[in-house]
C-alpha cells in the first residue's frame, strides 16, 4: 500500500520544480522573441520607482514588455496624435501632475479633452465610472468611423 | 443630524458595497471637483486652443479644453498638463537686483528706480537709439502694444524688437509682398473643407498637435482627402501622409518652382483667376506677364529640380497635379520655410502655387502660415511690436502712417522718430559693440534662443550695459545676464488678450492671484515708463482692458479693423476673428472675397479684391532657387537642423516644470539616419560629437529613419545642451530672420 505522504515525499518536489522550469524556459523564449522581433529598441531595464527621472519614454520599453498594449496605443487615435502614456496614466511613482492609474479617472483626466462627449454620454445613457468599458482607448484606430458617426456630432445643450 | 449606530452601520455597509461594485451611483456621490471654471487660451503654441482653468480654494487645480473655441474642447499633452507650471518652486516672487555679481532680493521701488535711472542716463548720454526693448510673441497683446508705445512715442526710440523676428518675420514678409497685408487670408475652419493638404516645412503633429488632429479627422472622414508632406525628416506628421517627399534641405524653392512649371505645362492653372487678380513681378519689382513667368520657369523643369533636390521628377509631377486638381487645397507651413535666408521667397512661392491655380478664397483653399507662439500674430505683428512697424500694419518709414499714429496717440505732428530701429540680430550686435546701453527684456529667453548664441551671450555679459528682465521663472538662462529682474504674473494670473495663427483674438481670464509680490507686466511697464519720465498722458492705463480700448481705436481705420471685438464680447465668446467692424459682426473667416471680408464693399464689381496692393492684384513673384548660407562641404559634410519635440516648448522654462514632460525628454539628443549611423558605427545611445564652425557639443544618438541621409536633427529645448551655440546667425536680407534650420556640421563618434 503506497500512502499519499510517501508519493508526495518521492515526487512532490517535481510538482513544484517542473512548472518553475517550464515558466523559466517560456520566459527565456519570450525574451529572445521580443529581442528578435524589435531589434531597434534597447531595453534599459530601468525600474520605475528607483530612478524615475531616467525612465524616459514609456513607450520604448513597453513596446518590449507589453508589446500588445504598446502596439495598440501606437495604432490608436491617441497614438497617431501623440497623446502619450503619461497624459492619461500619470507617473508610476505618483509624482506626476495626473494621478497614477491604470484606468484613468473620468473627472480628473478624461474630461480635460472629452468633456462635451462625456456630457453627451451622461445625457443618453447615464454616467459610467470607467470610459474604458465601452471605448477601449488603445484600440480606437484612426481608420474606424467614430468621427463621422452622427452620434459623435450631436450637441447637448 | 442624528444618526443612530444602526443607521450608521447600514450606511457604511451600503457605501462599501457600492465602492466594491463601482458604477454610476458611486460616481455621482463624489463632490464637485472645482469651484469655478475660468475661460482662457493655452500658454503654448500658435494654435491658440481654448482652455478652461478649474479653480478651487483660489488655486488653479486643473484644466480642460474650451468646447466653444476652435479646438472643440481638445487639448494636446502640453496643454493638458499645464497646472504644475503655475506653482513651480522656481517662480519669482520678489524683484531682484545684481549686487557684487549676485542677484539679491530688493523692493519694487529700488528695482524700478534703478532701471529708470539707467534708461534715463543712457538716453541723456547716447541718445534714444541706445535704449531698446526686446519682447515676445508670448506677451499679451496689451503688453506689446504698451511697450511699443512707451519706446516709440515716449522715449523716441524705435528699437522695439521681439522674438517673433526669429519665428514669424519671413511669413510677414511673404504675406506683405504677395498680398500687401499681413496675416493669413483663411482660417482653421478651412481644414474641415479642404480636400488636399500640402504640408511643407512643418511638423504639425508635434508643433501644432490639435491642428494635426483636425487634419487627421478630416482625412478620416473622407478617404479621398490627400495629405502631402514635404519635409526632409519623416516625422510623425508623415504618418497620415499619402505622399511623403523627402528632399535635400534647402532645395524646396526649386521644388515649388518645378511644381508651378508642371501646373502650367499640364494646363492646370486657372487663367480666368490669374488674368484678373494677379500681377507678375521679378525680383527687381518689374511688372511682367504670364508669358515671362513661363519663360522663367523653364529653368525649373522637374528633371532639373530632381538633380538639385533628390526628389524624383515623377514625384514632383504627381504632387503638382494633386495640388492643382484637388477641389480645395490648403497649404500649411511653419519654421521650415520661415527660418531660412530665403524665407520670404519660400513664402512667396507657396502663395504663387495658390494664385496660379486659383486655390484661394474658397472654403478649404488657402495658403496658411502657422505661428510658433501663442501671440506672435495678435500681439506683435498686429500691434507693430517690431523695429520697422507701427500699430495695425503701418510702417515707420511712411510719413502718412507716422502722422496717423501721432494723431491717434495725441502727439505733436512729426514727433515720432522716422528711422527704423535695429532688428534683432543687429540689436544684440549693437549691444556687444556698446551702442545699445540699456535693454528691457519681457517674457523671452534670448540667452538660449538666439542663433550662434555664444556671440550674443558675450554681448549680454558686457559689464557696461544694463539689462532688465521681466520674467516668471528664476531658472531662465537670460537671468544670468540680468542686472534687474522683475517678477511677473503668469498666464492666468492676470487678464489679457492672445491672438493666434488664424487672426483669432481671445481673452485669458484672471483665474488666480499672482504669487508673492509678482505683478502683471502691464503695471510694471506703466510704472517704469512714468519713472523714466514718459509723458503720463501717453500711458493713462490702469490695467490691460484700458489698453485694449485704445488699441481698438488705433486699428479702427485700417484693414485690421476689429472695433466690434469689445472686451465684453471677449469675456462672453471664445475668440473672434478680425476684421470685425461692428459689435454684431460674427468675425471673418475668409479675407479678400466680396461678401465675406467686411473691408470690401458689397457692390464691388469683382469677386476678389486684394486691397493691400495699389492695383488690387496679388503678386506672383519670380523667385529663383538659392541655397543656404552654409551648405555642407567636405569638411562639414552633414546638415544640422533644429526644432521642437512635442513634449517641450521653446527653451523648456515651462515644460521642464511638469514631471511627466521632463521625464519624457530629460535632455536633448541627436537624431541620425540609420544608414549614416551604420557607416560610422554609431548605435542608439552612443555619444556623438557635433562640430560646426561655431562650437562643438556631445549628444546621445537616436538612430532612426526619421532624418534622411546627410541630415541630423537636434531639439533646442535643453538648457544644458544648447544647440543654438552651434547654429548660424545668417539672416534673410528681407525679413532679417535668421537661418536656424540649416548649417553645416561634422559628426563623429566619441
Amino acid at each position: 500500500m503506497i500512502s499519499f505522504s510517501s508519493v508526495w515525499f518521492r515526487w512532490g518536489k517535481w510538482f513544484i520544480i517542473l512548472p518553475l522550469v517550464l515558466i523559466a524556459i517560456l520566459g527565456v523564449i519570450f525574451f529572445i522573441y521580443v529581442n528578435l522581433a524589435f531589434p531597434e529598441t534597447r531595453c534599459e531595464f530601468v525600474t520605475h520607482l528607483e530612478s524615475p527621472d531616467a525612465a524616459a519614454d514609456c513607450f520604448e520599453c513597453h513596446l518590449k514588455c507589453t508589446p500588445k498594449i504598446a502596439q495598440d496605443w501606437y495604432e490608436s487615435k491617441h497614438g497617431v496624435i501623440l497623446v502619450k502614456c503619461f497624459v492619461c496614466h500619470g507617473q508610476p511613482d505618483g509624482k506626476g501632475s495626473v494621478p497614477y492609474a491604470v484606468d484613468p479617472d473620468v473627472d480628473g483626466t478624461c474630461r480635460k479633452c472629452h468633456d462635451p462627449s462625456i456630457n453627451r454620454m451622461e445625457h443618453l445613457y447615464g454616467l459610467e465610472l470607467n470610459c474604458n468599458k465601452c471605448h477601449p482607448f488603445h484600440q480606437n484606430s484612426l481608420h474606424h468611423k467614430a468621427y463621422v458617426k452622427p452620434i459623435a456630432k450631436k450637441k447637448i445643450e | 443630524m442624528d444618526v443612530t449606530r444602526r443607521e450608521f452601520l447600514k450606511c457604511a455597509a451600503a457605501s462599501s458595497a457600492l465602492m466594491a461594485i463601482g458604477g454610476p451611483l458611486a460616481f455621482a456621490a463624489t463632490e464637485q471637483p472645482v469651484d469655478k471654471w475660468v475661460k482662457g487660451v493655452c500658454r503654448f503654441c500658435g494654435t491658440g486652443c481654448g482652455v478652461m482653468v478649474g479653480v478651487k480654494n483660489k488655486q488653479a487645480v486643473t484644466v480642460k479644453g474650451d468646447p466653444n473655441n476652435h479646438n472643440g474642447g481638445f487639448l494636446c499633452l502640453k496643454g493638458a498638463l499645464m497646472t504644475p507650471i503655475i506653482y513651480a518652486k522656481e517662480r519669482l516672487t520678489q524683484p531682484l537686483i545684481r549686487k557684487n555679481g549676485e542677484l539679491v532680493e530688493a523692493s519694487w521701488d529700488e528695482a524700478l528706480d534703478l532701471t529708470a535711472s539707467k534708461f534715463k542716463d543712457a538716453i541723456k548720454k547716447d541718445g534714444p537709439r541706445s535704449v531698446a526693448y526686446y519682447g515676445s510673441g508670448q506677451a499679451l497683446t496689451e503688453e506689446t502694444y504698451l511697450a511699443s508705445k512707451i519706446f516709440k512715442a515716449g522715449l523716441k526710440s524705435n528699437n522695439v524688437e521681439g522674438n517673433p523676428r526669429l519665428c514669424m518675420a519671413s511669413a510677414v514678409g511673404g504675406y506683405v509682398t504677395t498680398y500687401g497685408k499681413d496675416e493669413p487670408c483663411g482660417s482653421f475652419s478651412d481644414i474641415d473643407a479642404a480636400t488636399c493638404f500640402f504640408l511643407i516645412g512643418t511638423n504639425t503633429s508635434e508643433c501644432h498637435p490639435i491642428l494635426f488632429k483636425r487634419i487627421a479627422a478630416r482625412k478620416q472622414s473622407d478617404p479621398n482627402v490627400k495629405v502631402i508632406v514635404v519635409d526632409p525628416r519623416k516625422t510623425n506628421t508623415a504618418r497620415i501622409a499619402d505622399i511623403h517627399v523627402g528632399f535635400v534641405p534647402g532645395t524646396d524653392l526649386a521644388i515649388m518652382n518645378a511644381m508651378a512649371y508642371v501646373i502650367i505645362q499640364e494646363e492646370l492653372d486657372d487663367y480666368r483667376f490669374h488674368s484678373r487678380y494677379v500681377s507678375f513681378m521679378d525680383n527687381k519689382k518689374n511688372k511682367l506677364t504670364f508669358e515671362d513667368y513661363k519663360k522663367f520657369l523653364e529653368d525649373y523643369t522637374p528633371e532639373k529640380a530632381e538633380k538639385l533636390s533628390g526628389v524624383p521628377a515623377a514625384t514632383i509631377r504627381k504632387i503638382a497635379m494633386i495640388f492643382a486638381e484637388s477641389s480645395a487645397t490648403m497649404s500649411l507651413w511653419c519654421m521650415g520655410l520661415n527660418q531660412r535666408i530665403r524665407g520670404v521667397w519660400a513664402n512667396n512661392l507657396v502663395s504663387n502655387l495658390h494664385l496660379l491655380t486659383g486655390q484661394i478664397g474658397k472654403p478649404g483653399a488657402t495658403p496658411f502660415s502657422l505661428t510658433g507662439q501663442p501671440n506672435a500674430c495678435g500681439g506683435v505683428r498686429d500691434t507693430g511690436g517690431l523695429s520697422h512697424l507701427l500699430p495695425a500694419g503701418r510702417l515707420i518709414k511712411k510719413k502718412k502712417h507716422r502722422n496717423e499714429v501721432e494723431f491717434l496717440w495725441g502727439m505733436e505732428p512729426d514727433s515720432l522718430n522716422p528711422k527704423p530701429g535695429y532688428h534683432t540680430i543687429a540689436l544684440f550686435d549693437a549691444l556687444g559693440k556698446g551702442k545699445v546701453k540699456a535693454l528691457l527684456i519681457l517674457c523671452t529667453n534670448p540667452a538660449q534662443s538666439l542663433p550662434n548664441v555664444n556671440k550674443y551671450r558675450e554681448a549680454m555679459a558686457r559689464k557696461d550695459n544694463f539689462i532688465a528682465v521681466i520674467e516668471c521663472f528664476r531658472d531662465a538662462e537670460t537671468l544670468k545676464f540680468a542686472d534687474v529682474v522683475f517678477p511677473a504674473a503668469f498666464w492666468c494670473e492676470r487678464e489679457g488678450v492672445y491672438g493666434c495663427s488664424e487672426r483669432r483674438y481671445a481673452l485669458i481670464g484672471k483665474a488666480i492671484d499672482p504669487p508673492g509680490q509678482a505683478r502683471p507686466s502691464v503695471n510694471i511697464l506703466v510704472d517704469l515708463a512714468k519713472r523714466i519720465g514718459v509723458d503720463p498722458k501717453l500711458v493713462p492705463f490702469k490695467d490691460s482692458s484700458d489698453i485694449w480700448e485704445e488699441w481698438r481705436r488705433v486699428a479702427k481705420s485700417t484693414p485690421y479693423n476689429f472695433w466690434g471685438i469689445t472686451r465684453d464680447r471677449l469675456r462672453k465668446e471664445s475668440g473672434i476673428l478680425w476684421p470685425c467692424p461692428t459689435e454684431d459682426h460674427p468675425g471673418t473667416e475668409i479675407r479678400y472675397v466680396r461678401g465675406k471680408d467686411p473691408n470690401i464693399p458689397k457692390d464691388y464689381p469683382k469677386k476678389y479684391d486684394f486691397y493691400g496692393k495699389p492695383d488690387h492684384r496679388a503678386v506672383i513673384w519670380f523667385r529663383p532657387y538659392k541655397g543656404a548660407a552654409e551648405e555642407p562641404d567636405k569638411e562639414y559634410p552633414f546638415v544640422l537642423t533644429t526644432g521642437r519635440v512635442i513634449d517641450h516648448w521653446h527653451t523648456g522654462t515651462m515644460t521642464m516644470k511638469v514631471p511627466e514632460l521632463r521625464r519624457s525628454f530629460p535632455k536633448a539628443y541627436v537624431e541620425i539616419n540609420d544608414k549614416d549611423a551604420k557607416k560610422m558605427g554609431i548605435q542608439n545611445g552612443d555619444n556623438v560629437l557635433l562640430t560646426t564652425r561655431r562650437d562643438k557639443m556631445v549628444f546621445q544618438a537616436r538612430v532612426s529613419d526619421v532624418c534622411r541621409p546627410g541630415l541630423v536633427f537636434v531639439p533646442w529645448f535643453d538648457v544644458n545642451l544648447m544647440i543654438n551655440k552651434l547654429t548660424k546667425d545668417a539672416f534673410d536680407p528681407g525679413s532679417k530672420q535668421p537661418e536656424f534650420k540649416i548649417c553645416a556640421t561634422k559628426v563623429s563618434k566619441v
